[in-house]
């Protein structure tokens, strides 16, 4: 009798456990208060959770030094960062967000700001702009990225721009002059003609192609006086006669180098066994700034290189060039987001966004922050270079934020480019075949 | 009245005793299998039922979930073309890898399948590639399928034959990818292994007293006794090859579907539109249209099944 019992006594307990273990992994974080989210620390100090992708190097030391300096300056709140990983940051916000325990403070990307407002991932943070309006300190591409409907959900944090690197020593074995970087689309090409050396299938030294680093969209938009496949007002722009005339010059160039060529070619650079670049196989190379950094790490000390801004397609067009960038977001329904806000806030002030660039060599969002590094005395006269011309190319830089009515429309222009490029479709055709199908997903 | 009666007596004489002996197994019993039914319902079912309401509404994770009625099917066939190119790849995979993979494990089982010194050995080297798995798997083919340095087009130019430029020419990336899947063909080849070997060997015997040669007794002995494991296979293979999504997500720069979108496969297309576009109902109504498509190949298998498994 007393073993049934204790039997039954087990079997109620067992149940009630599984019950109650079901219930808690169902419970989609209603309860804000328990202790797992951002609240009240023993000290009195609110805790702000902080995702950033930031995982190693400059930016992870830069970020942490800069998170100890904003809690050592006041007693209120405490930020916690935490590292995702670039794969897995923003499908785990997402998927935090919609289960209620989203982090206080997320690093997200610059072009979909407008499409998580609109799907309510993130706080509206414009009544702290109305308070303090701080949107004069960022690029105003930068800044038009954060509104929508007119109102602020995140604040921009850091951008790039796409230049053009060339090998000086290169252009000195060649009987080019090193300080004179190709201006025009004609010099790139005259330039590269000098600069090639081989033919066929065998080439010890390519000068340039445009598709290596450089998305066809890029060339594109700086064909059509910046304007990208949806235009400064929105339209979609893709069959534009510049544009169709861009496509057709980089099919020149497939076509002069030989497509097994380029295929080949690309084959080992993504390997990423050795930097084209570096080795000296490419002479010149299109690519975002940020890559300057990249140099500074590999390239051997002697190795000298320039930058310029990308070329024009002809005199007056105007050297546009494409970036992108992060932003810091405040995700919906958190608890703190006045606190959050006030985070953001210092990480975009200018002495912040210095000392972040000063260790990254990134391009910062805040304008002044750049055009102090342009004269930043911890810098050498190469870095503060890079930061003269980032500032100047950001003058002529799109950004392209993700259209709201098709937001994934550019695998349909990337299937029509593709076809261009296999010589399915001439440049013309795919463009408007491109342009057709985005305004039919568009409508 | 008799009946109810009759029932009635039962339960006063000797069910009673015996219906709670077995209700308090049964109970136990369940109480056992709770974790997976709990795990079951919890994992499985509500979200899958929560799918398949989403198809009908235009979900998008956080602000919205209206009931648009089918609007989202008729989207996928009327305005989108990437859904097409996506099924039309997936197709293409499944009816290449599917039947390639099968004869491939059954034919290194029956390879393996010999009491030669060393086997073991032999059957160890072509199981590896099997355990191994995911992303580290996938870049190492990348660079064994590099057009010019690639070990493979440098094998193939040693017999004179200039090797495609397989992830880079859309016409050559999906058998790219059926190549690497033959690689790791091991686990599928266990499993016939296994099987070969309780094939008795008195039939062989016989057969070879019959005069039969090694072909016909594969042909009239082996592959019959092992067809309830081909059809095993054959099921879960094309479950599997269907839900292709990984290979073409790490071998194409940002899961973008590689040149020409070649490599643009259903689940990828599903999960660009789930959490690029945010359209989660539309990638409900997808995955609801993929699971008919598995269901109704797997009737057809099913109802197939009888003209050539021999149980």
């Amino acid at each position: 009798m007393k073993s049934k019992r204790s039997n039954q006594l087990i079997k109620h307990s067992l149940l009630l456990g599984s019950t109650v273990l079901l219930l808690a992994a169902c419970g989609n974080g209603d309860d804000n208060s328990s202790s797992e989210s951002a609240s009240d620390g023993n000290d009195g100090r609110t805790t702000l959770e902080f995702w950033s992708f930031w995982g190693s190097g400059a930016r992870r030391e830069t970020i942490e030094a800069i998170i100890e300096d904003y809690n050592a300056s006041q007693d209120a709140v405490t930020v916690e960062h935490v590292y995702q990983p670039w794969g897995d940051i923003w499908t785990k916000s997402l998927a935090a967000i919609a289960g209620g325990n989203a982090p206080d403070v997320i690093v997200q990307d610059i072009n979909s700001v407008k499409q998580r407002a609109e799907a309510n991932q993130a706080t509206n943070i414009q009544e702290y702009l109305d308070a303090d309006d701080i949107s004069g300190d960022f690029y105003p591409q930068l800044w038009d990225t954060v509104l929508y409907e007119d109102e602020a959900y995140a604040l921009p944090f850091n951008t790039d721009t796409q230049v053009l690197f060339y090998n000086k020593t290169a252009f000195e074995e060649a009987g080019l002059d090193p300080e004179t970087p190709p201006a025009t689309w004609d010099e790139l090409e005259e330039m590269a003609r000098v600069l090639d050396q081989g033919s066929g299938d065998s080439w010890e030294q390519i000068g340039f192609y445009p598709r290596w680093n450089i998305g066809a969209d890029v060339w594109a938009l700086n064909a059509d006086g910046g304007n990208a496949w949806f235009d400064n007002s929105g339209e979609v722009a893709i069959n534009t006669p510049e544009k169709v005339e861009a496509l057709e010059w980089m099919l020149e160039w497939q076509d002069y180098y030989g497509r097994d060529t380029i295929n080949q070619y690309e084959a080992e650079f993504g390997s990423g066994v050795s930097d084209p670049f570096i080795s000296g196989l490419v002479s010149m190379r299109g690519q975002n700034i940020n890559y300057y950094t990249n140099l500074v790490e590999n390239a051997p000390d002697d190795f000298e290189f320039g930058v310029a801004p990308l070329p024009e397609k002809e005199e007056g067009s105007g050297n546009w060039s494409w970036g992108g960038g992060f932003v810091l977001e405040v995700p919906a329904n958190t608890d703190h987001p006045e606190e959050s806000y006030d985070f953001m806030k210092y990480l975009s002030s200018t002495e912040v966004q210095e000392e972040f660039g000063m260790n990254s060599f990134d391009i910062m969002a805040n304008a002044e922050a750049n055009e102090n590094l342009k004269e930043h005395p911890d810098l050498d006269e190469m870095g503060q270079m890079i930061y003269e011309l980032a500032d100047s190319n950001l003058e002529v830089t799109t950004i392209t934020p993700v259209p709201l009515n098709a937001p994934d429309f550019s695998s349909l222009v990337n299937t029509e480019i593709d076809a261009a490029f296999l010589g399915q479709k001439t440049a013309q055709e795919a463009l408007d075949d491109a342009q057709e199908s985005v305004e039919n997903l568009a409508q | 009245m008799k009946a109810m009666h009759a029932t009635n007596n039962q339960k006063k004489t000797h069910k009673p005793k015996w219906n709670k002996r077995k209700r308090n197994e049964a109970l136990w019993g369940l109480l056992f299998v709770s974790p997976f039914i709990i795990g079951f319902i919890g994992f499985m079912f509500l979200p899958m039922v929560f799918s398949f309401i989403g198809s009908f509404t235009n979900y998008n994770i956080t602000s919205r979930m209206d009931f648009i009625g089918f609007d989202n099917f008729r989207r996928m066939f009327t305005n989108d073309q990437l859904f097409l190119t996506s099924l039309y790849n997936t197709v293409f995979y499944v009816i290449l890898n599917v039947p390639l993979t099968t004869a491939g494990g059954v034919f290194l089982a029956v390879l393996l399948n010999r009491n030669i010194r060393g086997i073991t050995i032999f059957r160890t080297i072509f199981y590896l590639p099997a355990i191994l798995s995911g992303v580290a798997v996938y870049v190492l083919w990348m660079q064994l399928l590099s057009p010019s340095s690639g070990l493979i087009n440098t094998v193939l130019s040693w017999v004179g034959i200039a090797g495609p430029s397989w992830l880079f020419d859309p016409n050559w990336t999906k058998p790219a990818l059926i190549l690497m899947r033959l690689w790791s063909v091991g686990g599928a080849m266990l499993l016939y292994l296994a099987t070969l070997q309780n094939v008795p060997n008195q039939l062989y015997e016989s057969a070879e007293v019959d005069g039969a040669g090694p072909f016909r007794k594969l042909r009239h002995i082996t592959l019959p006794l092992i067809t309830p494991i081909i059809f095993y296979d054959v099921i879960t293979s094309t479950i599997g090859a269907f839900q292709i999504f990984q290979e073409a997500y790490v071998m194409t720069e940002n899961g973008t579907g590689g040149p020409a979108n070649s490599l643009l496969f259903y689940n990828l297309h599903m999960w660009n539109k789930a959490f690029v576009a945010f359209d989660m109902g539309y990638a409900m109504a997808m995955s609801l249209v993929l699971f008919a498509i598995v269901i109704v190949l797997t009737f057809i298998n099913l109802k197939l099944a009888p003209r050539w498994v021999h149980y």
